[in-house]
């Protein structure tokens, strides 16, 4: 009955309460979103690195190195010698090493030269059919898969480097023989296939593009030749190599020592991504007592609101206490009114968050291939959330709740 | 039934109120009269348990509610007295008859919607039980005071200038359903006033000079 009372009183002064549902809704929206984001931003950039210890790319910011080789989201640092970089592969401190080549694209989808050895990283199955085993044998990551509608047995062509507007390859086929399962990471936005595919695709070429051109594999071989190429094949210049690395110091002195004796560099995501994490950060950070300061804001409106009708209330209040309310009950229709709201705006707040993110999510899919899942629940960080949003209620109901507590009620109906 | 013995109050040390003793039966009437700053309405509040006198003793069936603590205060009153204020006031979210429910919960925990319905019916006023107090005309304001403050059936009805606002015809209407409705439910109506048009309608008056 008390409860019912607050719920009506909230909805007697509408425009009061939307006020500061609103607000409430704003403040809970935006914290929902950053909570959201950051966790499975995290996830994703982390889940990516597992396994990689270092890259080794050409030599130009390791930031992008890393963007590129490992999350495909920026344009390669150029192109390695691919016999060079054996001489670091083949070192006993490595424990696995996975080599890439950029290729062409399919309607804005990387075509990605690499080994089977790829998939194992990220924990691909097959969900049909078989890995590639020939040139321009392809498989299909899950999410592409989907949205092209692609089958076993599909072929097509790829536009060159990684614009989707990019010149088509006509003379050769890429054809489908395999479909990745979902796992979650980059390699469901990814079609896989081996390096000389790569080499083959522009070997031929008529028109040679410029030598380091990002993005783009090409050999310098003979232009002519017809049989298939193979990774033996010497002076041919892939992409990157993710490496995996037993020795720990060697993780450490590869750094500093692969840039000094070579042309190549070697970074370490881990630490990179720390670095992106940590320039994130301060934006998130600002964001967050943005959020925080509207809360703050919605609270003092709710204070004023409630104090303001206080004033007309008294008289209510002290009726209420002629008809036999306790003290306490005074006070428990002031809190429960506040709390209301307060969990109202939550609610609201956290429906909000998951619009906004799924359309965040939309763009970003777009734009990086990386996409938020908005029905994920983080019942530790949104519960904190929840419970500060109470928190502000109850602050915001003290001093009005206990006026309620204290009513002289000889006094206010001597002068009503 | 409710009885007073040597009640005394004071807001401040040099102003002390000796309240005249009084008695009123069950289903019977008791005026009280006086000039404006005699203290009617804190007599009222005295009586009602809003306010605790400096001494003497208050009786309503055989429960002396001065030496009660505020929180049985609060329960007996809820139960056992109702008021009837100069000028209405309600819970301005709930309807009328919410408003009649919210009366009898706060004191008893039930609703009691029948009783609620009749009461209004009695009154007149059925029709207007799913409105907000404040579409009401003032007299029928006051006749849902009346409603309200019989409610839990109670011992003692108090009625502090329950027609001073009101224009005659009202004014008579009230103080007819207050008189009937009183002995109907065995309540000691005791009325404050000093509204001359109803003085000559009762016998038992005591003035506060």
């Amino acid at each position: 009955m008390i409860a019912k009372l607050a719920w009506k009183n909230i909805w007697f002064k509408p425009l009061n309460t939307i006020l500061s549902v609103v607000l409430l809704t704003s403040s809970v929206a935006i914290i929902t979103t950053l909570i959201l984001v950051e966790k499975q931003f995290e996830e994703k950039f982390t889940s990516n690195i597992e396994d990689v210890d270092l890259v080794l790319g050409a030599q130009g910011s390791p930031l992008q190195l890393i963007l590129s080789s490992v999350y495909q989201v920026d344009s390669p640092t150029g192109n390695i010698n691919y016999d060079s970089a054996k001489v670091w592969m083949n070192n006993p401190y490595v424990e696995k090493a996975i080599p890439l080549a950029f290729g062409d694209n399919y309607r804005g989808y990387k075509i990605l030269g690499t080994t089977h050895d790829y998939l194992v990283k990220y924990k691909a199955k097959l969900a049909e059919g078989k890995l590639f085993e020939k040139n321009f044998e392809v498989v299909v990551g899950s999410e592409i898969a989907q949205k092209l509608n692609l089958k076993i047995g599909d072929e097509f062509y790829g536009s060159h480097g990684d614009a989707e507007e990019g010149e088509v390859h006509e003379n050769y086929a890429y054809k489908v023989v395999g479909i990745a399962s979902k796992t979650g990471k980059v390699v469901d936005n990814l079609i896989l296939c081996t390096i000389p595919t790569v080499w083959q695709m522009h070997h031929g070429h008529e028109e040679i593009p410029a030598h380091g051109e990002e993005g783009h594999i090409h050999e310098e071989g003979d232009e002519h030749q017809k049989a298939d190429l193979t990774l033996d094949e010497p002076n041919m210049e892939i992409t990157a190599v993710l490496l995996k690395i037993r020795n720990q110091m060697a993780k450490l002195t590869w750094q500093r020592v692969v840039p000094q004796n070579t042309k190549m560099q070697a970074a370490s995501p881990a630490f990179e991504v720390n670095r992106l994490f940590g320039l994130f950060g301060i934006g998130v950070t600002a964001l967050q007592y943005l959020a925080y300061g509207i809360m703050l804001i919605s609270g003092i409106s709710i204070f004023i609101a409630l104090f303001n009708t206080l004033k007309e209330r008294k008289v209510e209040f002290a009726l209420m206490r002629v008809n036999g309310a306790r003290r306490f009950q005074l006070l428990k229709v002031v809190m429960i009114e506040s709390l209301l709201l307060c969990v109202v705006g939550f609610i609201f707040g956290t429906i909000l968050g998951r619009v906004a993110l799924s359309m965040l999510s939309n763009s970003s899919e777009e734009d990086f291939k990386m996409s938020f899942n908005p029905y994920e629940f983080l019942w530790q960080k949104e519960g904190a959330l929840f419970l500060v949003t109470l928190f502000v209620g109850f602050i915001a109901a003290l001093i009005p709740a206990v006026k309620a507590y204290n009513l002289n009620i000889s006094k206010t109906l001597a002068n009503a | 039934m409710i009885s007073t013995k040597n009640i005394t109050f004071s807001y401040t040390k040099d102003q002390i109120f000796h309240m005249p003793d009084l008695y009123c039966e069950a289903g019977s009437t008791l005026l009280i009269t006086g000039d404006s700053g005699k203290g009617k309405t804190t007599y009222l509040h005295i009586l009602a348990g809003l306010l605790k006198p400096k001494t003497g003793e208050i009786e309503i069936d055989k429960t002396d509610i001065v030496s009660l603590s505020e929180k049985a205060t609060d329960k007996f009153r809820g139960k056992h007295i109702g008021v009837v204020f100069q000028k209405s006031h309600f819970i301005g979210a709930l309807t009328v008859l919410e408003n009649l429910e919210m009366a009898s919960w706060l004191a008893t925990g039930k609703k009691h919607t029948k009783r609620a319905r009749k009461l209004l019916e009695q009154l007149g006023i059925e029709n207007q039980a799913s409105k907000l107090p404040s579409q009401l005309s003032i007299g029928q304001q006051q006749r849902v005071s009346i409603a309200r403050a019989l409610m839990n059936e109670p011992k003692v009805l108090l009625a502090d200038e329950p027609t001073s606002s009101l224009d005659d015809k009202n004014a008579e209407k009230v103080i007819e359903l207050l008189t009937s409705l009183s002995k109907e439910y065995k309540a000691a109506l005791l009325i404050v006033t000093h509204d001359n048009r109803i003085k000559e309608r009762f016998i038992n008056k005591i003035t506060l000079i």
